[in-house]
């Protein structure tokens, strides 16, 4: 067995399970503490590069997170064990997060002693013996996507960007996710040697009272949506007398769309056991929950790794770090529903009921599971705590806005080029997050709206792009913050569309405990349906926002609340498509089914018959003039003629004409 | 000893009084359909819900007041929001007064009432129980189809409906009762020429019509 960081480094050493050294982690970087010893620091400097380069000297990195699975990174680490075998390379294959750059998966990260740490994109398996032979071999970096750092030593160096220069890297402001695609998200001992468990050691050192005025100083709030202030919360589950009290991780990330939560989990899960330990002792609860969704199993694994390593070495369980705090976690998965992110809703969950959320107050600080003093914070707002407790307040407070400190991140998804998740400063304005980060939309898509904060979000027009991104000003916008995902909308969508999109998702998520929920989302989904069926009224607009208004301010709870937000926002700033839909029966994107024709331009058709053979209403036939003709009251409208047309001579209209 | 004030009036109730018990205290009404104290507190029908005066609403079967607090129960925005959520209730019941024994202790048609919805036929106010319906005696009454609010005057004086508050205009009631004629051996155009009688012009005779057609045509 190697040595690592975590063991004790000789006789010396006074930590123990049983009998726990207060300075346990501070020791681990910059010890020995307790004694001096010439050997016992070597020690640690060796194990560090180790970690760096690996055991023999070179190290390659495999990202293993849902998203680079998804894009074949498991064939990709197959790829890399055989060719390091075949080339006889002594390297340590290591598996890593993901940065959330989900436009460059899967990818490799190549580390040898002497050389800059290179990163290669969207690797094939096919490509990796010759990618590990141009780095190990020739030493070349040359066909690198970027490095981390450089050395002035390797060829074609000069060529490759810094990873800190590209456009989606420099304008983030990494701090919550600056562990994500660096660490081993398995290993507990690279996330101390990153820093880690260095928060929790200071709030022991400070006490749960300085803790939480650190925590309020910071400025943080939730970042699960809502934006209560995280201190407050803690401070007010701490002043309960009811025992004991619990603490509880919302990892149930439902918006679709939106995966900075299943991200962190996955690449820095251990960021969220400190950060829910140290809200733990923070309110004095001893036990805490993570709950997590079934649906995304890597998650969870990984969540319950950390739990039990952290077991393993002290920093759970009793008198942790010699505190005399003991805290432990439980994972418990969700079932899954979308309203389980509610949290009265979570709490039935956990105690084993059905998953209804109950009208608040009391507030879950007050009465919540198993009706004690209750906290729970979203997974992201505790790796902020745990980063805040480790790095101090001001830093964090440095950045963000006049009402809202410290940076979110945001996944920006739908028509950009690149896809991922960004941490940004809070403030940062959607323009910035969209164009500069994620590289705008693709060639020939204009954005159209941005969809901020999830389905039950609100949609910004582009007119409003360089609205900032913080709370309050989302939501006088129409918008949520929400758990922070960005859809991007091309000109290519039907936002009346696009609305109903959205409620048939919260209108099947919708838990059936209220009225106005459940039956308001049914029935404004069908006005919705009339519209782009060509059946609405103005009249009908008028009962779709009443009912809107309705839903948004008598539901139970904010799933109900916000549900309306896209309809609501699409009839503030598109109300010219819904009357398009109403008076002139015309759907002005093309979309709507039911109110396009499908027609062939003669001058531009090439008579090759692929449309007629593909057509399943056998609708199309050939004319006299050779060419090709859609028979309207036979087509179906599928659209398999525009999109095997070589030509593009298939095209839509809608309305009159 | 706390002080709850409602629309205007005041009352001291014992701390941990819901805003609900404390209303009844006062004596304003707040309607309500699904709360049974100590059985099912889940505010789930939302019609008894109250605002304070900054804007917040809350479910008053399940708000407890702890401190003196001030609430209003009768703004017309808060009757509106009552209105349109019960009409969103009443969307997926399954209106058919006729057959139903309950009547006029029904809490349903007592809120439609208030509330000004429409569906709820003259039949939930008929004094008959649905086994001596003037229907099954061969005599053409119109409650089934009439808007109800007149108390069934004219059953309670001893004759039949003839619709004088005009007709419902939910198709899906309309449906029913229009089935329930023809079950009964009515030639549904006999129905609608006694409508006609009082509804020619009204507004909602037209729907009456197309459903009234669409059932005769079922064969």
């Amino acid at each position: 067995m190697t040595w690592t960081l975590l063991d004790r480094c000789c006789e010396k050493c006074t930590h123990s399970l049983e009998n726990p050294c207060p300075d346990y982690i501070e020791c681990r970087l910059s010890g020995p503490l307790c004694h001096d010893d010439e050997r016992c620091r070597e020690l640690r400097r060796r194990r560090l590069e180790e970690l760096r380069y690996g055991e023999k000297g070179a190290k390659i990195k495999v990202p293993m997170a849902s998203c680079t699975l998804a894009m074949g990174a498991e064939a990709v680490y197959r790829a890399v064990e055989d060719s390091v075998k075949k080339i006889g390379l002594e390297a340590t294959v290591a598996i890593s997060g993901c940065y959330g750059l989900d436009f460059i998966d899967p990818w490799l990260e190549l580390a040898a002693k002497g050389m800059p740490t290179a990163i290669y994109a969207n690797v094939k398996p096919s490509d990796v013996p010759r990618i590990l032979e141009e780095y190990f071999v020739k030493r070349d970096v040359g066909g690198a996507f970027a490095l981390k750092e450089k050395t002035g030593a390797a060829k074609g160096e000069d060529k490759v960007p810094l990873l800190s220069e590209l456009g989606f890297w420099a304008k983030q402001y990494k701090w919550v996710s600056r562990n994500c695609g660096v660490v081993n998200p398995e290993s507990l001992e690279e996330y101390v040697a990153s820093g880690g468990y260095r928060g929790l050691s200071r709030a022991f050192k400070l006490g749960p009272e300085a803790t939480i005025e650190e925590i309020l100083k910071s400025g943080l709030r939730g970042r699960g949506g809502a934006g209560f202030p995280t201190g407050m919360k803690w401070r007010i589950t701490r002043q309960q007398k009811a025992t004991p009290k619990y603490v509880i991780a919302n990892a149930d990330e439902g918006d679709p769309g939106a995966f900075m939560n299943r991200l962190l989990a996955e690449s820095d899960p251990f960021r969220i056991i400190e950060g829910l330990t140290i809200a733990g002792y923070a309110v004095g609860a001893n036990q805490g929950y993570v709950f997590v969704r079934a649906e995304k199993p890597l998650m969870a694994k990984r969540l319950q790794k950390a739990v039990e390593e952290a077991r393993r070495y002290g920093l759970l369980g009793k008198n942790i770090l010699g505190s005399g705090f003991d805290f432990d976690i439980e994972v418990i998965l969700s079932a899954g529903a979308f309203v389980c992110g509610e949290e009265t809703a979570m709490i039935a969950a956990i105690e084993g009921k059905r998953a209804w959320p109950r009208q608040r107050p009391p507030y879950p600080a007050e009465k919540g599971l198993w009706g004690k003093p209750t906290a729970i914070n979203n997974v992201e707002t505790l790796a902020h705590a745990a980063t805040i407790m480790a790095e101090g307040a001001e830093k964090f407070a440095a950045v963000g806005t006049e009402k809202t400190k410290g940076t979110k991140m945001f996944c920006v998804t739908g028509a950009v080029k690149r896809v991922g998740a960004y941490e940004v400063p809070i403030g940062t304005s959607i323009r910035t997050l969209v164009e500069e980060l994620a590289g705008g939309p693709p060639e020939g898509v204009r954005v159209k709206a941005v969809q901020v904060g999830g389905p039950s979000g609100g949609c910004i027009p582009a007119s409003l792009l360089d609205l900032p991104l913080d709370y309050e000003t989302l939501q006088s916008a129409g918008a949520i913050m929400g758990s922070g995902g960005i859809v991007v909308i091309g000109d290519e969508n039907c936002m009346v569309d696009v609305a109903k999109f959205f409620l048939t998702f919260t209108s099947a998520e919708s838990c059936g405990k209220c009225i106005p929920c459940r039956v308001g989302l049914r029935v404004m989904w069908s006005i919705l349906d009339k519209i782009t069926r060509g059946e609405g009224t103005e009249e009908d607009l008028q009962v779709l926002r009443q009912l809107a208004e309705t839903v948004r301010s008598a539901s139970l709870c904010a799933l109900g609340g916000t549900a309306p937000n896209p309809v609501l926002s699409t009839l503030r700033y598109f109300m010219d498509e819904y009357l398009a839909h109403i008076r002139e029966k015309r759907c002005p994107a093309l979309v709507c089914r039911a109110l396009i024709t499908y027609r062939i331009d003669e001058e531009k058709c090439i008579a090759c018959g692929q449309c007629a053979l593909n057509c399943p209403a056998s609708a199309i036939s050939k004319t006299e003039g050779g060419k090709y003709r859609i028979d309207e009251s036979v087509c179906v409208k599928c659209g398999v003629c525009y999109a095997v047309c070589p030509v593009k001579a298939v095209y839509k209209v809608s309305g009159a004409g | 000893m706390v002080k709850v004030k409602i629309d205007g009036r005041v009352v001291e109730v014992e701390p941990g009084t819901t805003v609900l018990e404390a209303a009844e205290k006062a004596g304003v009404e707040i309607p309500r359909l699904c709360v049974v104290p100590g059985l099912y507190e889940g505010s789930s029908c939302r019609l008894c819900l109250v605002k304070t005066p900054t804007g917040r609403l809350f479910p008053s079967c399940n708000y407890r007041v702890y401190r003196d607090e001030e609430f209003l129960a009768s703004t017309p925005d808060l009757w509106e929001m009552r209105r349109v959520n019960f009409e969103l209730l009443l969307k997926f019941h399954r209106i058919e007064c006729w057959a139903c024994e309950r009547k006029s202790s029904c809490s349903l048609v007592q809120l439609s009432k208030e509330l000004l919805v429409d569906g709820i036929p003259v039949c939930s106010e008929c004094p008959l129980p649905p086994s001596e319906c003037l229907l099954l005696k061969g005599e053409l009454c119109l409650g089934m189809i009439a808007q109800s609010g007149c108390n069934a005057e004219c059953l309670v004086s001893g004759g039949e409906c003839w619709g004088c508050r005009g007709p419902i205009t939910r198709e899906d009631v309309l449906e029913r009762a229009f089935a329930r004629y023809k079950e009964l051996g009515f030639d549904v155009k006999d129905v609608v020429s006694k409508a006609e009688i009082y509804w020619n012009s009204a507004p909602g005779f037209a729907t009456v019509k197309k459903v009234a057609e669409r059932v005769a045509g079922r064969g």
